[in-house]
């Protein structure tokens, strides 16, 4: 081999090296860094007459994709399209659908805490503008989580003069509730000290636990962690946009759920619904808090229960006020939409005191009127109807900015830090309350002054 | 077979009458078939990477670019405690899981490097792993851990040992996530190794032995360097694969608990996605670029030093 030749071969070796760690490093970051960019979607318009409804994929959703839609094809002549996809696909395509116009949908189906960025980005269309009526006969909680700004609670400096708008309305009022075995409690407990009471005096784990809640990281232990902190007269944040959970009301509902963990497994810190609920389901656990998915559809569910009967439902427990915290599936009209005529059409129908009826008596889904969740015929069947509409009263929504998102991961992670400190420490409950909660302020804090522009 | 190659080809005045013609087709053969692969790589590569930058100077606003940012989204992400602390869990990450792979593919290939009976379905078990989507992966060993239902209490109580419930704490849910991560990316290193091995000239591994190495200094004085310069591009290729380790961990642990498995891709995900701030969320895809193009150079440097002090 001549010595030209041997440079030639180290340099193919040290190119083939450099590409390979170029070429696959670029590989690896330009999908994420193309979708950080913004993406622009494409899709042909919707006809006239074509109606298209885009939603995140949940059970919540089973009877409007097979009754709903068709009965309302079936009613108006106007041809349904209805187009799911998982929780986060929808929310990015959604948003990004709205944002270039493209008037590939005509209704995204929302959750609740989509509205703030939806209404404020022009993603959805004013509701109020187009001149549409909401029945007055839905709740006026869940009707509200579809007005930008806020009627009540803290505002976005560039909003805090607007009169409220309706961007969203409400088709599913879901809400926390109390699921209790009823072998348990002869009645509804009222507060949480008489649950506390009842699971020291009865909760044997792990065969029987007293107590079962969602821990994971984020949005699942903070759901856990709200009816508490609602109950005890504290606020996620307060008007003045501070936070509002590391005051000594705040710290007294953390350390009230942390004193709950003996008699709760082990594993919470891991747990997602589907554990929370199983414990209950296996008829090993006196009693949680849960939105109303679980009653719709497996409480009374032979294949999925070992309780059927047996649970029954009601507000979450109060210390100074009920405080059940609202998540609502609600229906925002894309600002590019081809037919917002028949999207309006479309909300007005399903909203409508017969269907809603009808939504609640097909099911005991979570209807959204007062006249529905208290229909004597639907209730005779479907007996956690009015605990809806009581919990929907009593809620508390989350806070209303584009950020919650980013708050709920920030309580949430150092709500789940806080539950792994409580199993290992197994006491000292206020002061590991008083400790996380003030890391969540701090950082929570933090990201408010950065964005003080927004928000003061 | 006589091959013509640029340097042994006759040339010069009335050898080729098309000489200069076919010099310029020579010129432009290579740019030529190169073509289809840069215009593929522009597509996928460059112009996300350029959009993924301008994304990172650019300030948003519930989801709309409303204003250029200059440099300030990387001055906030260089001062936010979570991403340092992020991407020293990725640092970790990938070093542990990286080493340990590399350790076991290399030992799995030396091992079953020789013929023996059945050893075609080995080789092929050992490659299953890899095979599937790495989301499947996540699920299947969520279902496996799961204190509640999952295998792995059961498996340590059975043994005597006490229940790990790996997802329940911090550092068990980490080692954890390594071990599948371990689990699903050991074959490629020995998939690569074993081809360097098969590979590999025979004759001065015998002539060692002859003179009366062992197997510890035939490993070490024979074997390995002349696999390193295969070693290094299977450990390059990881390392860079590593870095960006996504779904198993989204699917898996979410980043928590806590943030003891929040990888720099797991953060920047929920930075840009969750929160909606695309301008942050790139920076932080921007400086995990730097940082996997670092730890590539370097690790392909000491690799190549390696291979010329033991060559």
């Amino acid at each position: 081999m001549t010595s030209s030749g041997n440079s030639s071969a180290q340099w193919s070796r040290r190119a083939l090296l450099k590409s390979a760690g170029l070429g696959a490093a670029a590989t690896v970051a330009a999908p994420l860094l193309a979708a950080c960019s913004g993406s622009t979607g494409s899709g042909g318009g919707a006809g006239s007459k074509k109606l298209v409804i885009g939603s995140f994929q949940d059970p919540a959703m089973q009877p409007f994709r097979h009754m709903y839609v068709k009965q309302f094809q079936h009613e108006t002549g106007i041809q349904v399209v209805y187009e799911e996809t998982n929780y986060n696909a929808w929310y990015q395509a959604a948003k990004s659908d709205g944002l270039n116009k493209t008037g590939a949908y005509d209704i995204y189906v929302m959750d609740d805490n989509w509205v703030p960025e939806f209404a404020a980005g022009g993603i959805v269309q004013n509701m109020t503008k187009l001149g549409f009526k909401p029945n007055p006969g839905i709740l006026a909680k869940g009707l509200d989580q579809g007005y930008w700004p806020p009627k009540s609670g803290p505002r976005l400096s560039a909003f805090k003069n607007d009169t409220p708008q309706l961007y969203a309305l409400v088709i599913i009022d879901d809400v926390n509730l109390l699921y209790y075995d009823k072998r348990y409690f002869s009645s509804p407990p009222q507060t949480w000290d008489e649950i506390y009471a009842a699971m020291k005096s009865k909760a044997k784990p792990p065969q029987l636990y007293g107590w079962s809640a969602r821990g994971v990281k984020g949005n699942p232990v903070v759901q856990s962690y709200l009816p508490f902190l609602n109950s005890y007269g504290a606020n996620f944040v307060n008007d003045d946009w501070t936070p509002g959970f590391a005051g000594a009301a705040g710290v007294a509902a953390l350390e009230r759920l942390l004193s709950f963990l003996p008699y709760m497994s082990t594993s919470t810190p891991e747990f997602d619904t589907d554990q929370e609920t199983g414990l209950m389901l296996q008829g090993k656990c006196m009693a949680l808090n849960d939105y109303t998915g679980t009653a719709v559809t497996e409480i009374d569910n032979p294949s999925n229960s070992k309780v059927v009967g047996q649970i029954n439902l009601a507000n979450t427990p109060k210390q100074v006020k009920h405080g059940p915290a609202i998540g609502t599936f609600i229906c925002g009209i894309a600002s590019g939409s081809a037919n917002t005529e028949g999207a309006m059409k479309f909300l007005e129908w399903f909203t409508s005191d017969r269907i809603q009826t009808q939504f609640a008596r097909q099911g005991g889904n979570a209807a959204v009127t007062s006249a529905a969740l208290h229909d004597s015929q639907a209730v005779a069947k479907y007996r956690w109807l009015p605990a809806i509409a009581q919990s929907v009263e009593a809620s508390t929504p989350k806070p209303r900015t584009p950020d919650e998102p980013k708050f709920e991961d920030i309580l949430g992670t150092q709500l789940n830090l806080a539950l792994l400190d409580a199993l290992q420490q197994k006491g000292n409950y206020g002061k590991i309350a008083q400790k996380w909660l003030k890391a969540a302020h701090d950082q929570m804090a933090k990201v408010l002054e950065q964005n003080k522009n927004i928000y003061f | 077979m006589a091959v013509n190659t640029a340097a042994t080809r006759p040339h010069g005045p009335g050898v080729f009458p098309r000489g200069k013609s076919q010099a310029r087709t020579d010129r432009a053969l290579p740019y030529l078939l190169l073509l289809p692969a840069a215009l593929a790589l522009g597509l996928v590569s460059i112009y996300p990477i350029y959009a993924g930058v301008h994304a990172s100077l650019t300030t948003y606003l519930y989801g709309r670019p409303v204003a250029g940012a200059g440099a300030q989204n990387y001055v906030d992400v260089f001062h936010d405690t979570t991403f340092w602390q992020a991407m020293g869990v990725t640092a970790k990450f990938v070093g542990i899981a990286v080493a340990a792979e590399t350790v076991l593919g290399l030992g799995l290939a030396m091992l079953l490097v020789r013929d023996m009976r059945g050893i075609r379905f080995i080789r092929m078990s050992i490659l299953a792993p890899m095979t599937v989507a790495p989301v499947v992966v996540g699920v299947i060993w969520r279902l496996m851990y799961a204190s509640q239902t999952g295998f792995v209490n059961p498996l340590f109580t059975a043994l005597g040992l006490s229940s790990p419930d790996v997802l329940d704490h911090q550092s068990s849910a980490f080692y954890g996530l390594v071990a599948v991560d371990v689990w699903e990316w050991t074959p490629l290193l020995f998939l690569i190794c074993l081809a360097g091995l098969q590979s590999m000239p025979q004759e001065p591994l015998e002539a060692a032995a002859v003179d009366g190495a062992g197997p510890v200094r035939l490993f070490f004085h024979h074997t390995l360097p002349l696999l390193l310069p295969v070693l290094s591009v299977g450990v390059t290729l990881r390392l860079i694969d590593a870095i960006g380790t996504f779904d198993q961990i989204f699917v898996l642990t979410g980043g928590g608990p806590g943030t003891a498995t929040q990888l720099i891709s797991i953060y920047a995900y929920n930075t840009a996605f969750n929160f909606t701030d695309y301008g942050h969320g790139a920076a932080m895809l921007m400086a995990l670029l730097a940082f996997a193009f670092l730890l590539v150079m370097v690790a392909v440097t000491l690799m190549r030093r390696a291979s010329r002090r033991t060559s």
